[in-house]
């Protein structure tokens, strides 16, 4: 993950591949054995494709077969009919698949879930029939045959000369979505799968991550059904079905998806295991699903998963470095100018007026505290102040711009971070992963945003469970990484909903300690908070509103004695508890 | 155009749109209870015609005895297929237990290939006893067997509408699909109704498949473009909406009946999922409509 | 991550070992050193996925006349051994199963499927491991110089076609042709067929209805069949179901017209499905079972061991297996070029189907029987020699 002295042994486990892509062609030798290998490549490749779709973004894809009947067509036509050279041929049909792919994916992904998987299978049936029917082009079903194979430095004619172009390309393609996942856009797409909104909050762009990782997703098919087209000189339509998508599917699953050597051998175990069974006659398929079954229930994260979890058990967990440059908390500018205006700011979910017309400013260095009885809007504010809400009416000035109804990651991308009140953290991620991701908002170099995270991780005090995944951490610790990831990307105005909700008294006053330690470094923040002790010891200003408007304003000695407020609480037995 | 073949048409259309309806009811249910699709429910549908077959023909029972004999068998299915299929799965998202349903499917459509053979089966009409199994009025012929279909459909929108409202069963099953949680504070016995619904699903594919099988033949692999074509009417009605599951599946039936009449039958398949997909983007939530979940 | 690639190597590594654990012998029976030795024939057919049924007839028809052959005292005293293997009705199944077959050195020939696309698939492999192979698909350009060790035990579309125009032509009187065909390799392969034959009658199609293969419905096709005015059917259609809920929807919707179809309406399957709506159609056979005397020892033979009728799915597997065994007895070796030249070389071979004559092709037959579907039984209307290669 990080820079090491001495060997980059990381990079071992790609030498091992390439070892691997040399010697199996080797070993498989028959003409039997090497077509499984050619065939296990083709279907390795496209399955990849839904690694990045399905195991780094959380998307299901049911027409994956479709991308790779694509690419096999554009080879198969390209080198039968129109004469190009191979590569030329793959190269168009990756044009064709990522561009199909845009158009579906920016037409979809906004629905998500079972409608993509309905869209999905509906895109799937309509391009075999097209495939069947529209003879001219496609040759119906009488498929294409005399498809060449690809010039590699030389014309590569036999399949065992094929099956090292297949592997190497398996091998590329499995490097380059590798080394995918460790990028900002990689990151982007998990923190995608782990928790859209929250993504969406710290600048990622969700739907465009969405449609990205789908037209990646539709390259890699196509360059899978291209390898398979030139492995088996002939392609009919039928091949490219529905059930071919779900195998791409089941072999993602089943490796585990968001494992790229999960996916390989996801893909190989489907390839050989019904080879392998084939003595078992008419019940090998009957097996084939049973298998599926039991590995989807004792192997939640797959093949690769159950290996991957065991080997970690056995691993030391890496320390991390320190920070080399300090953490720079709060951005630069004149301290007391107007960083957030509020103004006339209405939001009404139909007859409901959540907020109606609130007025307040926010300023350079303050801790500004939002409070008020329960359903006055406090929230309302934040997720409208943060983009989630778009407003009904009024506006929201940012840094002197204007920033009312814009996407939530726009906004966070202009400076602005947010916390959840009920932690939205990707919990299947490390610490160190939800912080990098939160980083990797403000740009810069690999190095600056890896720094950042560090120093943000360390200002928060967990170095030491920087590699330990969200979901094993108490709820306090979680707390912590919820404000550190929002730090890492040096936001000029944190909004805070309800930090010290659910934590205990100790833990309540390390984030007190926290908070001040904030504010004294210079962060200006909008506090939204029940306690009211944590919200008097904090806070210089406060704005106090009431069904969705705002009844008082001032230092908190001023509003805890203005008689509107005592009115507005009085009775109201949280205050009577807390206060 | 002449009128008798549009209605002749039109009636295929809302027949198969009725075996659509039976199939998608039964995903729908499961949906409503687990949040989850079972892509193994068309086989549910097949198993009922391989019962059927099995019963009447090679242990000669009278056929409308073994009905409901079929019926017993497919409740204790039900119950193995949650149980084996659901229950291992029932706190994981839903793309493993979608996986797990479709394993299910291929181990289902292959066993009964072993048990049962390759060769397509023959069943007797429900109706007996007439030349032509229908009667032709107006132009168009009725066949008795879609009446068959359509009715025991309308008696199952019924009953479903009965037993959902007016019944104390039916009202816990429908808490529970509502929130889980909600239903555990209130005592119900949420894994049960979980269990039941499987149950009846189960009892509804048999029922289909045993309705479909003198007209579709009963072969290993009816259940694939059954349960597809059901899949895609529950979401055209929207998903988690039986009244909108059957309007979805009889329009669906009809969509296909007419587009292969008047544009190509070549099409077919297809002209079911263009709607659904122009369907989805301007409309995703259905024709009833499901709730959009509200954001943070 | 870095673990994977290591593990990966090490998964293969097992699945390696296991492969080549598989018994493997590579000792060559093609020569004729060893004269106890089975001799062996690779089969590849459909025994799941969509196709089994016709993988089901293929099968008897083998292992009939396997049986029949070994009774008979084998091939010079040696006994032929069948190694069959699932296509699994797909293109990279058939490919795997024919592959996986000939990992064995001691098979000297194989018997393919009936389907066409499948057949296609493999025949670069076939090219590339040469080794003759006998199939039943007859889509016209599977033999048509795509392989040289191809060889049809049916007569091809472009025959079928031919016969059934003609017939329809010049002995029923019909010119108002309507055209019913699954959309598959099969159904548009013979809807060309009828386009082209019907050219030397300066006859077109006046409608062309083609549907999907698992279609439940017909009430679409039969109306425009209904509208077209036509007053007679061609079909292609390969799946008995298809044919079975066409046929009994055509007769409830009142569309009775006359119908001459591709060979699967003679098949065992639509009779047994379709009972009374296939009454007086006509079908194009390439099996007749009281077209010779083989023929009828042929389909005794089968009704004895399996309780049933055979129907063409049988007969051509059964009679690649004899005309094999046959020009076995005859050849000084086994080699696979051996047995290319002596199928080349065959003429006037008379097996359960018609009599073989192979032209450079590797097509065997040029004949089809009209058969008429009198309460499900066949009669025999006449035979048409329509050699379409010429």
């Amino acid at each position: 993950m990080q820079a090491k002295k001495g060997i980059p042994y990381k990079y071992f486990g790609l030498l091992l591949g390439a070892i691997a892509v040399g010697i199996l062609p080797l070993l498989f030798d028959t003409r039997y054995a090497t077509n499984l290998l050619i065939l296990a490549a083709a279907s390795g490749v496209s399955a990849l494709g839904l690694t990045v779709l399905l195991g780094y973004t959380g998307q299901i894809s049911m027409a994956q077969a479709t991308f790779y009947g694509i690419g096999a067509y554009a080879v198969a036509l390209g080198t039968t009919r129109y004469h190009t050279n191979w590569w030329v041929a793959l190269a168009v049909g990756i044009m064709a698949a990522a561009m199909f792919g845009t158009f579906l994916g920016m037409a979809t992904l906004k629905v998500g879930g079972r409608y993509l998987a309905m869209i999905t299978i509906g895109t799937q049936i309509i391009f075999s029939l097209i495939m069947l029917n529209w003879i001219k082009f496609s040759g119906g079903p009488d498929g294409i045959s005399g498809i060449k194979r690809p010039p590699f430095f030389f014309q590569v004619t036999t399949a065992h000369d094929y099956s090292w172009v297949a592997l190497g390309l398996l091998f590329i393609v499995g490097a380059f979505v590798w080394w995918l996942r460790n990028t900002p856009l990689g990151r982007s797409m998990v923190a995608v799968r782990e928790n859209e909104l929250a993504a969406e909050a710290m600048g990622v762009n969700t739907v465009r991550t969405k449609v990205v990782a789908f037209v990646i997703s539709a390259m890699l098919g196509a360059i899978g059904g291209a390898i398979y087209a030139a492995g088996f000189a002939y392609i009919s339509p039928d091949t490219f079905s529905y059930d071919m998508s779900i195998q791409t599917l089941a072999a993602t699953l089943l490796g585990g998806s968001d494992a790229v050597v999960g996916t390989v051998l996801g893909a190989g175990a489907l390839t050989f295991l019904p080879e392998l069974l084939r003595d078992f006659n008419s019940i090998y398929l009957v097996m084939y699903g049973f298998i599926i079954i039991v590995v989807i229930v004792f192997m939640p994260n797959g093949l690769w998963g159950f290996v991957d979890l065991a080997a970690k058990r056995l691993v030391k967990r890496p320390t991390m470095a320190k920070a080399e440059t300090e953490l720079q908390v709060g951005g630069q500018g004149q301290m007391g100018e107007e960083l957030l205006v509020v103004t006339g700011l209405g939001k009404h979910f139909g007859g409901l007026k959540a907020l109606d017309g609130v007025d307040f400013v926010v300023r350079r260095g303050e801790l500004h505290a939002l409070i008020g009885p329960n359903g006055s809007g406090k929230s309302t504010s934040i997720n409208v102040i943060s983009g989630i809400y778009v407003p009904t009416f009024g506006g929201v000035r940012f840094k002197g711009k204007e920033i009312g109804g814009k996407r939530p990651s726009k906004i966070a991308q202009g400076g602005m971070a947010r916390t959840f009140q009920n932690l939205r953290l990707f919990r299947e991620l490390t610490v160190w992963e939800n912080v990098l991701i939160g980083s990797q908002k403000k740009g810069g170099s690999a190095a600056e945003v890896d720094d950042r995270a560090r120093g943000a991780i360390e200002f928060v005090g967990m170095s030491g469970k920087a590699f330990e995944r969200c979901k094993n951490l108490p709820y306090g610790h979680q707390k912590l990484v919820e404000i550190a990831r929002q730090l890492a990307g040096e936001p000029e105005l944190l909004l805070l909903d309800e930090p010290a909700a659910g934590l205990n008294q100790t833990e309540k006053q390390e984030m007190v300690h926290l908070l001040k330690r904030l504010h004294n470094a210079g962060l200006t923040m909008l506090l939204v908070e029940h306690d009211m002790s944590m919200v008097a010891q904090l806070s210089n200003t406060m704005t106090v509103l009431n069904f969705g408007k705002k009844i008082s304003e001032g230092n908190p000695d001023h509003v805890l004695s203005d008689p509107a407020v005592v009115e507005a609480y009085l009775g109201n037995r949280e205050v009577a508890l807390n206060a | 155009m002449n009128l008798a073949i549009f209605g002749q048409n039109l009636l295929a259309g809302v027949a198969i749109g009725g075996v659509y309806a039976m199939v998608a009811l039964g995903i729908v249910l499961i949906y409503k209870a687990t949040n989850v699709v079972n892509f193994a429910q068309g086989e549910f549908s097949m198993l009922g015609a391989f019962g059927l077959v099995t019963l009447t023909q090679a242990m000669h029972i009278n056929y409308y005895v073994a009905i409901p004999l079929v019926l017993v068998i497919m409740a204790a299915f039900g119950l193995l297929f949650e149980l084996g299929v659901y229950f291992p799965l029932r706190n994981r998202t839903f793309l493993p237990v979608i996986i797990a349903t479709i394993g299910a499917s291929i181990m289902f459509q292959n066993g009964a290939l072993a048990v049962f053979g390759a060769a397509p089966q023959k069943v007797a009409p429900m109706v007996q006893g007439t030349a032509t199994g229908g009667f032709t009025a107006g132009g168009v012929f009725f066949d008795y067997h879609y009446l068959v279909i359509l009715a025991v459909t309308a008696v199952l929108m019924g009953f479903q509408y009965f037993f959902f409202e007016h019944t104390l069963l039916g009202k816990k099953m429908q808490a529970t699909s509502q929130d889980k949680d909600m239903a555990r504070l209130l005592g119900i016995p949420v894994a049960s109704m979980i269990a039941i619904t499987f149950i009846y699903s189960s009892l509804l594919g048999g029922l289909s498949g045993m309705l479909v099988a003198p007209i579709f033949f009963v072969t290993h692999r009816m259940g694939g473009t059954l349960g597809m074509k059901a899949f895609a009417a529950s979401i055209i009605g929207g998903f988690g909406d039986v009244r909108g599951a059957i309007i979805g599946a009889l329009s669906l039936g009809i969509i296909e009946a007419l587009g292969a009449a008047f544009i190509s039958p070549v099409y077919k398949d297809a002209y079911g999922f263009l709607i659904v997909i122009l369907f989805l983007l301007v409309r995703p939530q259905g024709i009833f409509g499901e709730k959009v979940a509200e954001k943070a | 991550m870095r673990k994977g690639f290591a593990l990966l190597l090490a998964a293969v590594m097992t699945l390696t070992v296991a492969c080549n654990s598989a018994p493997k012998n590579n000792a060559s029976g093609s020569g004729s050193a060893d004269d106890k030795k089975p001799i062996k024939i690779g089969v590849t057919i459909p025994q799941t996925g969509g196709d089994v049924d016709a993988g089901r007839l293929m099968k008897n028809g083998v292992e009939l006349a396997v049986d029949t052959v070994n009774k008979a005292g084998g091939v010079l005293g040696r006994q032929i051994q069948l190694v069959i293997q699932d296509d699994q009705s797909t293109n990279p199944g058939s490919v795997a199963a024919l592959q996986k077959i000939l990992e064995d050195k001691d098979v000297v020939a194989v018997v393919s499927t009936v389907r066409s696309t499948q057949i296609a698939a493999q025949i670069p492999t076939i090219n590339e491991l040469k080794v003759p192979v006998a199939i039943g698909g007859t889509n016209f350009g599977l033999t048509q110089g795509q392989s040289p060790w191809v060889f049809r035990f049916r007569p091809h579309d472009g025959m079928s076609a031919k016969a059934m125009v003609k017939f329809v032509v010049e002995d029923l009187k019909k010119s108002k042709i309507a055209l019913v065909h699954s959309t598959d390799a099969f159904g548009n392969g013979g809807r060309d067929m009828v386009v082209n034959a019907l050219k030397d009658y300066n006859n077109t199609l006046i409608a062309d209805q083609g549907f999907n293969t698992g279609e439940k419905d017909f009430t679409g096709v039969i109306s425009a069949l209904k509208q077209s005015g036509a007053d007679v059917i061609i079909s292609y259609i390969a799946a008995s179901t298809d044919l079975g809920i066409l046929a009994k929807q055509m007769k409830q919707q009142g569309l009775s017209l006359a119908w001459v179809g591709s060979p699967s309406i003679t098949g065992q399957d639509a009779l047994r499905l379709a009972g009374d709506a296939l009454y007086g159609t006509y079908g194009v056979a390439d099996f007749n079972k009281e077209a010779n005397a083989k023929a009828k020892a042929f389909a005794e033979a089968y009704k004895a061991k399996y309780n049933q009728d055979p129907d063409f799915y049988s007969s051509w597997p059964y009679d690649a297996i004899t005309v094999l065994t046959e020009l076995m007895k005859t050849t000084p070796d086994l080699k696979p070029e051996t047995l290319q030249k002596a199928l080349l070389a065959t003429k006037g071979l008379e097996g359960v189907e018609g009599t073989y004559t192979f032209d450079k092709n590797g097509d065997g037959l040029d004949s089809y029987h009209i058969l008429q579907n009198e309460n499900n039984a066949f009669k025999l209307v006449k035979t048409i020699h329509a050699n379409a290669g010429k």
